[in-house]
């Protein structure tokens, strides 16, 4: 029992990782824009399947994991410039609507090019295949996608923290119309915003490609438990997020051994909990 | 105003029975009409069957040029949206405005079901094929029908043709949705492992739409089975393969998919993935038979990818085929006399031989398994494997839990 408390951990970790790279995304949206981002998902899927399209079209998982998170910021840049920018006064109820509208859209557009019918990819070749742990086998590329996540959480902490725009970006989560009073131009700090987020949900995308596959509907998936990691987080925590969603990993691994069938609803469940106890979040303000 | 004689009603009359005695009738039979609802997945969680299953069925109807022996027939679709709720109030609808009188479809299990009530309470025939027992079980009622092989049938020729290919296998763990239909199979597998040397070391049940299995993998791994059998269906159990595969569990050990969607499951997995699977299903495209083949041609020539039919659409079109099959043996649009007419018929249909039960509407029909080939093995990206057994051995009495069918 204990070696199998012990490689469910581990497990929780590493799931728990790619629940907070898609969590720092939107957490991200969210805290700048004040909007909450219903085509998050589809930028995820969009990740996954332009990952495809590249390794299809040039070869080489890792060029694919390179390009395609690129692909999902231009289209995430374009979704804001053209769409969002034109809603940010009026009601959320408009922004909701066209955000849910533009998800729809895109994963109808993903069945048009790839059609309706999943597809699987491989891990790389030096990748493929477990590895024994001690307690557990576990998959290497699982562990490299913790690894990874992990560099790109730390090098999104040091943008964030070290830089003049992760300055702006930061006030702009703390106080959006004291930066408009400084004279930043607050229209480009969204833009950057959405792109970065973008650009997050394209990698986190990308790199689950090999554990998730591939499908029309997987942003709708996801999107679920994207949104629960950024309550139990508080908008725009980025330490939050990532905790948040190594908290759900570990939840729902961990109630796996002993109640299989509430492995889902126990997210749910810390989500109600956290709303009841701490309506801004473990790590909120506002 | 001229007035009606008593001579000149008469002569009316004469000419009226006269006709209708000789020719008129089939004039008159000609322009009946029965109205066919497909009640397919357009939204919601099955979306990506809902538009296959349309054309399943749109060929079967297109093979007959839309008609039933004289009876024309029209075909209606609806979107279930895979919620009880809208698949009920959108057939409501249809039965109310579009005058339907045949229902085929919907795929979830939980939405036939609901569907399959409001059949009875509008004394619409109702044709399923799903994984539920209880639509020829303890809900069957004269207006429905079942067209899957019963769950009892399908386990019984999964463990037999399993245990043929792995002589050794002993210790099965199983996943199972955990819903209805997973719990019923579940149930099956319990009681008939030891039938052919197995037991049951484990069995976790997972949530409906469950997409990471890792945590599941883990505590079957720990238990070291010869074999993970699965009770799941569509993305739940192309995820479960998968991740089994990055675990390294499969193609170790071998991987059972006991009720799966065939075609359209097995071509979402890389052939790495594939290449030791038992696979249980109610249709395989290879399947020898003319009915099958000359769908299969069809169904192809409408698909963008030029894919071959998997369950699902293969499902749609035996649907609509026994719907059609019963209106032309009645030789009416008549609800009622095509139920008669198909109780207790033997039909030639997609998977051979089709006897519908005329004490519970189960259709006994051959269920398919097949041992999926290595990709050294494989002929080209479509062939995924070989048939190694059928069965129709139908479901014990006993275990039926049908009391009376009812009256129409």
């Amino acid at each position: 029992m204990t070696f199998l408390i012990v490689s469910q951990i581990i497990n929780g970790v590493v799931t728990g990782m790619l629940y907070a790279l898609m969590g720092v995304g939107l957490t991200l949206i969210l805290g700048v824009l004040n909007i909450p981002n219903f085509a998050h998902g589809v930028l995820y899927a969009f990740g996954a399947y332009f990952m495809l399209a590249v390794t299809q079209l040039i070869g080489g998982f890792w060029l694919g994991v390179l390009i395609a998170p690129f692909g999902v910021v231009a289209l995430g840049m374009l979704i804001e410039y053209f769409g969002v920018r034109q809603l940010y006064a009026a009601h959320h109820d408009y922004q909701l609507l066209f955000l849910f509208a533009v998800a729809l859209i895109l994963q109808e557009a993903i069945i048009l090019i790839w059609g309706p019918v999943g597809t699987s990819i491989l891990p790389p070749e030096h990748l493929a295949g477990a590895v024994n742990l001690g307690v557990t086998i576990y998959p290497k590329y699982r562990l490299a996608v913790m690894v990874i996540t992990a560099a790109i959480v730390i090098a999104l902490w040091l943008f964030l923290t070290r830089t003049n725009v992760g300055a702006i970006v930061r006030a702009g989560i703390e106080n959006r119309g004291m930066v408009e009073v400084l004279g930043i131009d607050v229209q480009k700090v969204f833009l950057l915003t959405f792109g970065i987020g973008a650009w997050l949900a394209g990698i986190a995308g990308s790199l689950a490609t090999p554990i998730m596959g591939l499908t029309p509907s997987m942003g709708f998936d996801i999107l679920p438990i994207t949104f629960v990691v950024v309550v139990i987080a508080g908008l725009g925590s980025v330490v939050g997020a990532i905790l948040a969603g190594i908290l759900i990993g570990l939840a729902q691994s961990l109630t796996t051994i002993w109640f299989p069938e509430a492995a889902q609803v126990v997210i749910y469940l810390l989500m109600g909990l956290t709303i009841i106890l701490r309506p801004q979040g473990l790590f909120g303000k506002r | 105003m001229a007035r009606i004689t008593r001579r000149g009603f008469a002569a009316t009359a004469a000419v009226a029975t006269g006709a209708a005695v000789t020719g008129f009738p089939y004039v008159v039979r000609a322009a009946e009409e029965a109205a066919i609802l497909g009640l397919w997945d357009f939204t919601g969680a099955y979306a990506d069957v809902g538009p296959l299953m349309d054309v399943g069925a749109q060929v079967a109807l297109e093979q007959v040029d839309y008609r039933a022996g004289d009876v024309k027939l029209r075909y209606v679709t609806r979107d279930g949206e895979t919620k009880a709720g809208a698949a009920t109030r959108r057939a409501e609808e249809a039965i109310a405005s579009e005058k339907v009188g045949y229902i085929i479809g919907p795929w979830s299990s939980g939405v036939g079901l609901a569907v399959s009530e409001v059949a009875k309470n509008n004394k619409v025939m109702h044709w399923f094929s799903g994984g539920t027992e209880d639509i020829s079980g303890k809900r069957c009622h004269r207006y429905g029908f079942q067209w899957a092989a019963n769950p009892w049938t399908a386990m019984d020729a999964v463990l037999y043709a399993f245990r043929q290919q792995n002589a050794n296998a002993r210790r099965l763990y199983l996943f199972v949705a955990d819903y209805a239909f997973g719990w019923s199979l579940e149930k099956y597998v319990g009681n008939l492992a030891p039938k052919y040397g197995m037991e049951v070391i484990g069995a976790d049940r997972h949530p409906l739409g469950q997409r990471e299995f890792s945590s599941y993998i883990l505590k079957a791994a720990a238990k070291n089975p010869d074999a993970v059998f699965m009770i799941n269906f569509g993305l739940d159990a192309v995820s479960a393969a998968r991740q089994l595969h990055s675990f390294g569990l499969i193609p170790k050990v071998p991987l059972i998919m006991s009720w799966s969607a065939g075609v359209e499951e097995l071509i979402q997995l890389a052939p790495e993935i594939r290449s030791n699977v038992i696979v249980g299903t109610n249709y395989y495209y290879t399947a020898d038979n003319p009915v099958s083949k000359a769908f299969v041609e069809a169904y192809r020539k409408k698909d963008k990818q030029g894919n071959p039919p998997g369950y699902a659409p293969a499902a749609a079109y035996s649907l609509a085929h026994m719907t059609i099959e019963a209106i032309k043996r009645a030789g009416t649009a008549n609800v009622q006399k095509a139920i008669q007419s198909i109780e207790g018929a033997e039909v030639e249909g997609l998977v051979g031989t089709i006897k519908v039960q005329a004490s519970n509407h189960q259709s006994i029909r051959p269920y398919f398994v097949l041992k999926t080939k290595t990709p050294k093995e494989s002929q080209g990206p479509l062939d995924f494997g070989t048939i190694i057994h059928t069965s129709s051995t139908p479901q014990p009495k006993e275990l039926n839990e049908c009391a009376d069918i009812g009256k129409l």
